[in-house]
Order: structure tokens, then C-alpha cells, then sequence
């Protein structure tokens, strides 16, 4: 792609350029100089890596998504398609996608231990096995304390609309501690929630109604001296970690940045391109916040709104059903980082705890099955348009270049510029390596 | 004679962790030592039992020589105030009522202190704190996960009886080990059947992971990394972690993935194999020494009573290194969880003296919480006194420490009257997620560091500065404590300010706070109406440090 331009991009407002970049998504390779305005226009060339991961609870079918195996008796209901790379063939169900092959390396050849969703999902989600007392942080809170801004007015790590029911330190900072913590968007509250009710504004960011902005900041003024004389007396992490957070929490009740949350902003037709729902809608979040310069943010699909991968029953109809939730969402937030030029700056990681049983189950299910399974990496430091490992012909076994979770992690953080061998020390006073020295990460993909 | 069989029962340890322990502490032979007078405690007399008032006394003595030898100025005692809130906190996990600091800041009495932990204790006030507290060292990650989630009260309701009586510490440790593996169901008739089952659950019933949390709970010992290699960082070998895990059965049916240990051959009934390898392993104890299977018992019991037994050098060290951290903020042992030789104690003859007396008290917990309160350390001032003050290892000064997230939420109803509307009743295994309660514990949980060392997260204070709780309780037509506040016509504005301080943070607002504060509610604030100034006030009050940290 080309980064010279011979457009001068100051008298085009920001407005001007997303209705430009709406163009883009649809016509993004008829106007190559669009995208390299783009990149141009809205952030420095210096700009910072960032990673988007797609969270697919439950552990999503890889026969009937980026494996299949039409004509075997384990192969399903479902039909393969020809992508835009020759040779590459994934699920109908993801026509979108399968467009942009090109930027996607699919990994069939994932093959770990863990068949219990909790701790399998702490495995992929923080890259060891649990072992207390070791609390071992979420990959995102890791990202964040290598790429975030500590003085930025968004938080470093978004969580869209999480299932921590399997595994709440999942989703935690663990030993690197609450500074790194996700901020925690879209996740349900209470029960009766209706299916296509998804609110993901930030909690408790606005005072309640009947309290005057001027009563906040008098409020807040009272605070303040509060606090100022019980810190000048009481020195210690508690009491700096406390006002610290209050400090940010009020930058961002007062940011302009905090409008990242506000989809109002969005067209009608850019909403409905990533689709109407909870995890489309995520996506597009995830998209505004990225490019508002926050490194790592998470969209989980499944879960939530009932719907999981975990198919025990009725695997097909509710993979399909998935799918044609995840296709717009993804493929519309992979062109509209192009279109921005922020996919190259920008890693996906499409991945679930686990795969699931080659067989099908008598319930026409499928059940928990870690010994030969999916991932999907994409964008920035990826090199896209190619598969790595193979399966058996009844997907049953890795037969070529088997991927540990160590391997997959460590790939995913050499593609963010982080030195997966980097040293945090942990809360039991030993220091432990970002990704479990054991990772051999996948030089394939990372060119 | 107790103190001889004591030391003769190191022996076999001696060539392991507790020479080494004792060796970088005392750099003197540790074999005899009973003939190194450098190294004993200061304690008179080798068999002296001392009594809570002595205890206090001797630890008090003890960290007085350790500041004079490191030249550390001691922070200034704790005023009444100070003390009783954090005595509160420590205990009953929330704040003083108003009815409780008044009595308390108006009686006269010269122990009037001692008094206020002993009627907490003889009330089984810190009963629940206590259990939840444990219960979150027990149970690690429990309620993360869905499956042990609906386990914690069950578990919590046991600690809970047992504490509030006192029961010794080691009986409570040998009834978890020996009882049965399959947890009642949840509840009964709308309540939690106490059983320390859980603990089981907690640890998949996998004897390498039981057998690891029960020497890292117990005993303060990591032997976890030997599980699949020779412990790197310490002495455990690969044996002995498979040799201690085979105390625990494996339960017949393992999940997917997970490699069985097949039954021995060529080894007793009790043996198992080390997974993935040829090598039988019989049930040893971790000094070496095998069960005496003689008298019949059960592998658990008899782990159960090696484990509790008074010579057992950890056990009781184990547990007064976690009771001195949860009063003072700090082990002697930092992290708690360690008393590896690498780790050595900032002061191990202290530690080894309380230890001693608890076994010699039967391990009577309330022995040991009556001490510590007692003592200078933990009554000083968390005004740290001079530049030294970011060394916690002193105990000079009493540091801040964060509230768990039940702390918060209990303190916060104390202070505002919050009272949560009836629930719909839980026939299920399902906590009940949408309570007030359950949603805050959510927001706030974070066992991710030390108290100490807390950070506070950018939600956190979103919830306490817009959330429901604190806003009904700032809300004159919502709030009883506020409007009661607000309302009462015999009360000056002064008197309205001090009341709110009383109620919030348990003390009297300096002269200078009273004006600035006095002056704001005379105006009116931003609405020129007293009474909503008001609620400024208490809203500030409520979102202050001092609220929201012990100390």
C-alpha cells in the first residue's frame, strides 16, 4: 500500500472523512488513494499497534467453520466456498470473509489438553494452566501494559459485552493488577434480559439524572480537599491507587473520548453493516475505540444472549446461526480498519477455548474436543492468505505442524511487537515470562 | 521438654528447608540449637506458656529492639477513633455504628480496647468476615468458576460456625481433610448446609492439586512446580510432590484430556503412579517420614494429623504468619503463602515464638487474635512518622490497606442504612446475581494483590461516584440516614456536618474541614438549598480515600 499522497488532508474534517471512508467499504481497492489519505489524515505514521480479539465462547465448531470436511461422515451439513486466496475453502456461512481471505492465516492444526471450559478458557485467554496462587493476567491487561498510554483518557483494555461464568480470572488483570483491568462494557445485568436489548455504554459513566453537572464538580471539589489532606498525611499504594483511579474515572466522565461509546455517531448504514446485534454492534465499537488509539479490546460473541458455541445440540443450526452473525461483523470491521489504514497496525484473533468432537453426537451435536481444532489470525503482522497445519481426513488428529497455546500467543504478541520472552514480575514474587517460554511462535505467519 | 521434642522433630528437616530457613536468618548451626544463646528467642524461659497479655508483651518487646537496631521512629498510637474503626474493619469486616464509636470514645476505662475485641469476639462478631476471608484463601478462584461458584456459601456457613465458637484451629483443619469428597446439595429448605466439602471441588478431586493447596494453605509450603519437574527455585523433587499427592484417591471418572493414573504395580494398595512415567510412589509425608498404618486410619486422617500435629514446624507458623498479616497488613513472611529458605522472615524468632505458643494454646485462634490486637504495632497510627515510611517490614507504622469488596459493601450499608429488598428465593444451585450485594462484589472483587499493595480500578470509582448505592444514599428523598440527618430540627449545620463525618468515616471533622464544610452547607451549594448541600457533603464523604481504605 502505498503511503505517499498527494492530497493535502487538513481541510477535510473528520466527519467528511468517515462519510469518505463508508465509501471505502465498498470501494476501497476502485479508490487506493483513499486508504492512504486515510491513514494519513487521522493518526501519526508513528502510531502504536493494537489487537482486536474475537472471543467466540462456548468453542466454536472448526468442521463447520474454517475445517470442514465435506464428504466425510463427520463433514456435516454444511459446504465449503473458494475464498479470494485460491485453494483456501471455508464455511458458506461466511461469504463476507472468505472475500478477504487474503488477510487471514487460518490455523487448523491447534491441538491442546483442556476439555473443561473453565480452564480451558483461562488457558487461551491468559496462556498458562490456573495455578494458584499464581494469578496469571488476561492476555489483555498483558497487552495493554506493553502498548497503553497510563496517561490516556480511554483505558487501555475494553471487554464488549464478556461471559466470565466459566472463568472470571479470564478476564483479569491478575498479578499485573487493577490498573490493567478490562473495562467491562455490554455485560448483561440481571436476568429477563431481552434478546435484542444490548446497551454497551460504559456503567455509572454519567451522574444520575437529578444531579446538575455543576453539583458534580462541587461535589468533586469537596472531594478533592478530602482527599488531599488524607493523602499528605497517609502515604502508600492504596490511597495514590485510589485517587489515581477516581482521577481517570473523571477524565473520562468529562471526555470527549468517552464519545467512542456512542454509536449514535455511526450511520444507519454502517450500524447495519455490522449487523443489529450485541456482537456486531461490538464490533463496530471495537473499531471506534481502536482507532481512538486504545491497544487491546475484546468482543466475546456466545454466551450472552443465550446463543453459545457450545453445541452439545443442535450444532448446525445454531453454528449457522452464529456465523451469520459473525460474517458482517468481522468482515465489516476488517474493511473499515483497511479502509482507515489501520488494519496493518491492527492484529484480529479469532478464538475459542476449544474445538469441538469430529463426531456427531446422537443430539446432532458436537461436543468439547481439544485435540485438533481452529484459529484464525489476521491483520496487523500477519501474513495473510494461508493455511498452517492439517488435520486428518475424519479431523480427528493434527497430522502437520501441531500449535500449542504458548505457540498461538506467543505469534499473536511477536505480530504486536511484544517480546513474548519479557519478564512481569508475579504476585508470588517470581518473575513469569509474558507467553510460557515453551512458545515457538509460528514463523509463517509472522513472515 | 515440649521445646526438645520440638526441635528433635526438625532433624529430619534440618538438611532441607529449615536449615536453610534457619541458617540465612541466624547464620548459626541450627542442629543445636539450643547451645547458640545468639539465637534464641527473647522469650524468658524455653517452656514458658505465656498468656495473650504476655504474648502482646514479648511480640511488643521484640519489634521495639528491631526498631532501635534499624534506627526506625515508630509512628505515634492510634487515637481511640482510629482504633476502633480499624479494629471494626479487621473483625467484624465493616465500620462502627455511630451507637458503637460513641460508647466507646465515652468510656474511661484503661482497657477499654482489650474489652472492645473481646466483646467482638465473645459475640462471634468476626465470625462471617473471618470465614469469608478464609474462605477466599481455601477456596482460591471458587468463585470464578460456575461449577464451585454455588459452593462458596455452604463452605462460608462452615468456617462461619466454626469460627464463631472458636473451634481450634487444627480440628478445623483435620475435619476439612477428612470430610467426604462429594459436597451436600447447595441448599436446603432456602439455606446453605454447612460443609467444607467445596474444598474438594475446588481442587477437581486431583490429588496433585489437592496435595498442593493443602501444603500451600496449611503449611505455607509451594511444592506445586515439582509436580511435573524438579522444583527450580526450591527442593522439592518430582517424588516427593507425587509422594505427598498420593494421599488423595483419584475420584474413578477424570474429564477429557486428562491423563488417569493407573493403579501401581509392584506397590502397596495406597501407592500410585507418577503420570507419565513408570515410577511408583507410597503416600510419604513431606520431611520424609511414611504413615504408620498400623491403627487402621483412613490416608486422609492420617495426612490430617501429620499436618496438625504441634511439632509440625510449618503448621503453626503457617497460620500466624496469615493471622499477623490480616491484622497488620503484612506476614513476617512475605509473600504468605511462602516460608521457602529463599523467603526468610523479617523476624523469625519472633514468628518462632508465636507459633509456639499457639500450638502450646491448643491453637486457639482467639488466643492469638487477642494478642496481636493488643499490641503496640497494631495500635499505632497509619500517619506514617517519618521518611522510613515506605518500609512495611518494620511494623512501624500501620500501612493503608484496601477493603475486600464485602468489606466495602458492608461498611457503605453501615454508614448509609441501604437496606436490599426482599429476594426471590433461590430453589437452585444459582448464587443470586442481581442483588445489590452480589452485583457490587462483582465490580469489586480483586484478589490480585496484596491489601497493601492495591490498585483501584476506573469502574470502582465510576460505581461509588454514580452507582445506584451510593446515589440512593446521597439522595435526600431515598436516604435514612441522610434525611434523618437533614431533617433533625435540633441539630445545628455544625452538628449536621459532624454527624455525617461520625457516620461515614468514625471520626470528628478537623476545625478546618468543619468551616470549609459548615460554610458550604450554609450557602447552599449549587442550588442555594441547605439540605442538598448537604448531600454534597456526605456524597464527598462517602467517596473519600479514608472511606474506602483501612488504616
Amino acid at each position: 500500500m502505498s503511503r505517499t499522497s498527494p492530497w493535502s488532508s487538513a481541510e477535510l474534517s473528520r466527519r467528511d472523512l468517515m462519510r469518505l471512508s463508508w465509501a471505502g467499504l465498498v470501494g476501497a481497492s476502485t479508490f487506493p488513494w483513499l486508504e492512504a489519505m486515510a491513514s494519513q489524515t487521522v493518526f501519526p505514521s508513528d502510531r502504536k499497534r493494537a489487537c482486536i480479539l474475537l472471543w467466540m465462547n462456548g468453542g466454536p465448531s472448526q468442521m463447520d467453520t474454517f475445517d470442514l470436511k465435506p464428504g466425510h461422515a463427520n463433514g456435516g451439513t454444511f459446504k465449503e466456498i473458494n475464498t479470494s486466496v485460491s485453494g483456501v475453502r471455508i464455511s458458506e456461512h461466511f461469504p463476507r470473509i472468505a472475500k478477504m481471505a487474503e488477510h487471514l492465516a487460518i490455523i487448523r492444526s491447534m491441538s491442546t489438553k483442556e476439555g473443561d471450559h473453565g480452564r480451558a478458557t483461562y488457558l487461551l485467554r491468559n496462556g498458562y494452566l490456573p495455578q494458584p496462587p499464581v494469578r496469571y493476567p488476561t492476555l489483555g491487561s498483558l497487552v495493554a501494559k506493553e502498548l497503553g498510554n497510563p496517561a490516556a483518557e480511554l483505558p487501555n483494555f475494553v471487554s464488549i459485552s464478556p461471559f466470565r461464568a466459566f472463568s472470571a480470572a479470564a478476564f483479569s488483570p491478575g498479578f499485573l493488577g487493577s490498573q490493567f483491568a478490562p473495562l467491562f462494557v455490554g455485560e448483561a445485568r440481571g436476568r429477563n434480559q431481552n434478546e435484542d436489548e444490548y446497551d454497551l455504554t460504559v456503567a455509572d459513566l454519567n451522574a444520575p439524572k437529578q444531579v446538575s453537572e455543576a453539583t458534580v464538580n462541587a461535589r468533586l471539589g469537596i472531594l478533592n480537599s478530602l482527599n488531599d489532606r488524607f493523602v499528605g498525611t497517609h502515604s502508600g499504594a492504596p490511597a495514590v491507587g485510589y485517587t489515581t483511579a477516581y482521577d481517570r474515572a473523571v477524565m473520562l466522565m468529562r471526555s470527549k473520548a468517552a464519545k467512542a461509546f456512542d454509536l449514535d455517531e455511526e450511520s444507519a448504514e454502517v450500524r447495519e453493516s455490522y449487523g443489529k446485534n450485541r456482537f456486531g454492534q461490538g464490533c463496530l465499537l471495537a473499531r471506534r475505540l481502536v482507532e481512538r488509539g486504545v491497544p487491546f479490546v475484546e468482543v466475546t460473541l456466545g454466551g450472552l444472549d443465550g446463543k453459545t458455541w457450545d453445541t452439545h445440540q443442535d450444532n448446525f443450526d445454531v453454528v449457522r446461526e452464529l456465523s451469520n452473525i459473525l460474517d458482517p461483523a468481522w468482515a465489516s470491521l476488517m474493511s473499515d480498519l483497511k479502509s482507515r489504514g489501520l488494519l496493518e497496525s491492527t492484529t484480529i484473533v479469532w478464538m475459542g477455548e476449544f474445538g469441538r468432537t469430529p463426531k456427531i453426537n446422537d443430539n446432532k451435536g458436537r461436543d468439547h474436543y481439544p485435540n485438533a481444532w481452529s484459529t484464525v489470525l489476521a491483520g496487523g503482522g500477519i501474513r495473510g492468505g494461508q493455511v498452517i497445519g492439517r488435520t486428518s481426513p475424519d479431523g480427528t488428529t493434527v497430522e502437520e505442524h501441531p500449535v500449542s497455546v504458548p505457540d498461538l500467543l506467543a505469534t499473536v504478541v511477536r505480530a504486536l511487537g511484544i517480546d513474548p520472552m519479557k519478564q512481569n514480575v508475579s504476585n508470588v514474587g517470581r518473575p513469569i515470562r509474558v507467553v510460557d517460554p515453551a512458545a515457538k511462535p509460528i514463523a509463517e505467519i509472522l513472515g | 521438654m515440649q521445646f526438645q521434642r520440638f526441635w528433635l522433630f526438625l532433624a529430619p528437616w534440618s538438611r532441607r528447608l529449615l536449615t536453610a530457613l534457619m541458617s540465612a536468618v541466624c547464620l548459626c548451626a541450627p542442629a543445636v540449637r539450643g547451645q547458640t544463646p545468639q539465637c534464641s528467642p527473647p522469650a524468658a524461659a524455653e517452656d514458658a506458656i505465656l498468656d495473650f497479655a504476655q504474648l502482646t508483651a514479648h511480640i511488643d518487646g521484640a519489634l521495639a529492639s528491631a526498631w532501635a537496631q534499624a534506627n526506625v521512629q515508630p509512628a505515634a498510637p492510634a487515637a481511640d477513633a482510629e482504633f476502633l474503626r480499624r479494629v471494626y474493619l479487621d473483625l467484624a469486616g465493616k465500620i462502627p455504628s455511630v451507637t458503637a464509636l460513641q460508647e466507646f470514645l465515652a468510656n474511661s476505662e484503661a482497657d477499654k480496647r482489650a474489652r472492645a475485641v473481646d466483646d467482638l469476639l465473645r459475640k462471634g462478631a468476626h465470625a462471617q468476615h473471618f470465614a469469608n476471608t478464609w474462605r477466599g484463601l481455601m477456596l482460591a478462584g471458587a468463585a470464578d468458576s460456575f461449577e464451585t461458584s454455588s459452593l462458596i456459601p455452604q463452605f462460608e456457613t462452615w468456617l462461619r460456625l466454626r469460627f464463631a465458637v472458636n473451634t481450634p484451629y487444627d480440628r478445623m483443619v483435620t475435619e476439612l481433610l477428612n470430610s467426604p469428597t462429594e459436597p451436600p446439595a447447595p441448599m436446603a429448605r432456602g439455606r446453605a448446609v454447612p460443609s467444607p466439602s467445596a474444598f474438594f471441588q475446588a481442587n477437581e478431586q486431583k490429588p496433585e492439586q489437592l496435595a498442593a493447596s493443602t501444603t500451600r494453605i496449611f503449611l505455607s509450603v509451594q511444592v506445586q512446580c515439582a509436580q511435573c519437574h524438579d522444583h527450580p527455585f526450591s527442593h522439592w523433587t518430582r517424588r516427593e510432590f507425587w509422594s505427598m499427592a498420593a494421599f488423595f484417591d483419584r475420584p474413578a471418572m477424570m474429564a477429557v484430556g486428562v491423563e488417569a493414573s493407573q493403579p501401581a504395580k509392584g506397590g502397596s494398595s495406597n501407592a500410585i503412579v507418577i503420570p507419565g512415567t513408570q515410577i511408583v510412589v507410597e503416600p510419604t509425608f513431606l520431611d520424609g517420614s511414611r504413615p504408620d498404618w498400623a491403627g487402621g486410619s483412613a490416608k486422609r486422617d492420617l495426612l490430617a494429623r501429620w499436618i496438625t500435629q504441634t511439632d509440625n514446624p510449618f503448621f503453626a507458623r503457617s497460620a500466624v504468619n496469615r493471622l499477623w498479616e490480616h491484622f497488620l497488613g503484612r506476614g513476617f513472611v512475605h509473600p504468605v503463602d511462602d516460608l521457602d529458605k529463599a523467603n526468610p522472615p523479617s523476624h523469625p524468632e519472633l514468628l518462632d515464638e508465636m507459633a509456639r505458643q499457639f500450638a502450646l494454646h491448643h491453637f486457639d485462634l482467639n488466643y492469638l487474635i487477642r494478642a496481636i490486637t493488643a499490641t503496640r504495632a497494631y495500635q499505632l497510627s497509619s500517619r506514617a512518622a517519618s521518611a522510613g515510611e515506605g518500609d512495611l517490614t518494620q511494623f512501624a507504622h500501620m500501612p493503608l490497606r484496601r477493603m475486600t469488596a464485602d468489606q466495602l459493601f458492608a461498611s457503605i450499608v453501615q454508614a448509609t442504612g441501604f437496606r436490599e429488598g426482599p429476594r426471590p428465593t433461590q430453589r437452585g444451585a444459582l448464587p443470586d446475581l442481581t442483588s445489590a450485594a452480589a452485583e457490587f462484589r462483582q465490580r469489586f472483587a480483586d484478589q490480585s494483590v496484596p491489601r497493601t499493595e492495591a490498585e483501584t480500578s476506573i469502574l470502582q470509582a465510576l460505581a461509588l461516584m454514580n452507582g445506584k448505592l451510593v446515589s440512593d444514599a446521597t439522595d435526600l428523598e431515598k436516604s435514612d440516614t441522610l434525611a434523618a440527618v437533614a431533617e433533625a430540627p435540633f441539630l445545628s449545620n455544625h452538628q449536621r456536618v459532624e454527624a455525617l463525618f461520625m457516620t461515614a468515616l468514625s471520626r470528628k471533622p478537623a476545625p478546618e474541614e468543619l468551616t470549609q464544610l459548615v460554610e458550604h452547607v450554609e450557602r447552599g451549594g449549587v442550588d442555594r438549598n441547605p439540605k442538598k448541600a448537604l448531600a454534597d457533603v456526605f456524597w464527598a464523604l462517602l467517596n473519600s480515600a479514608e472511606f474506602a481504605l483501612n488504616h
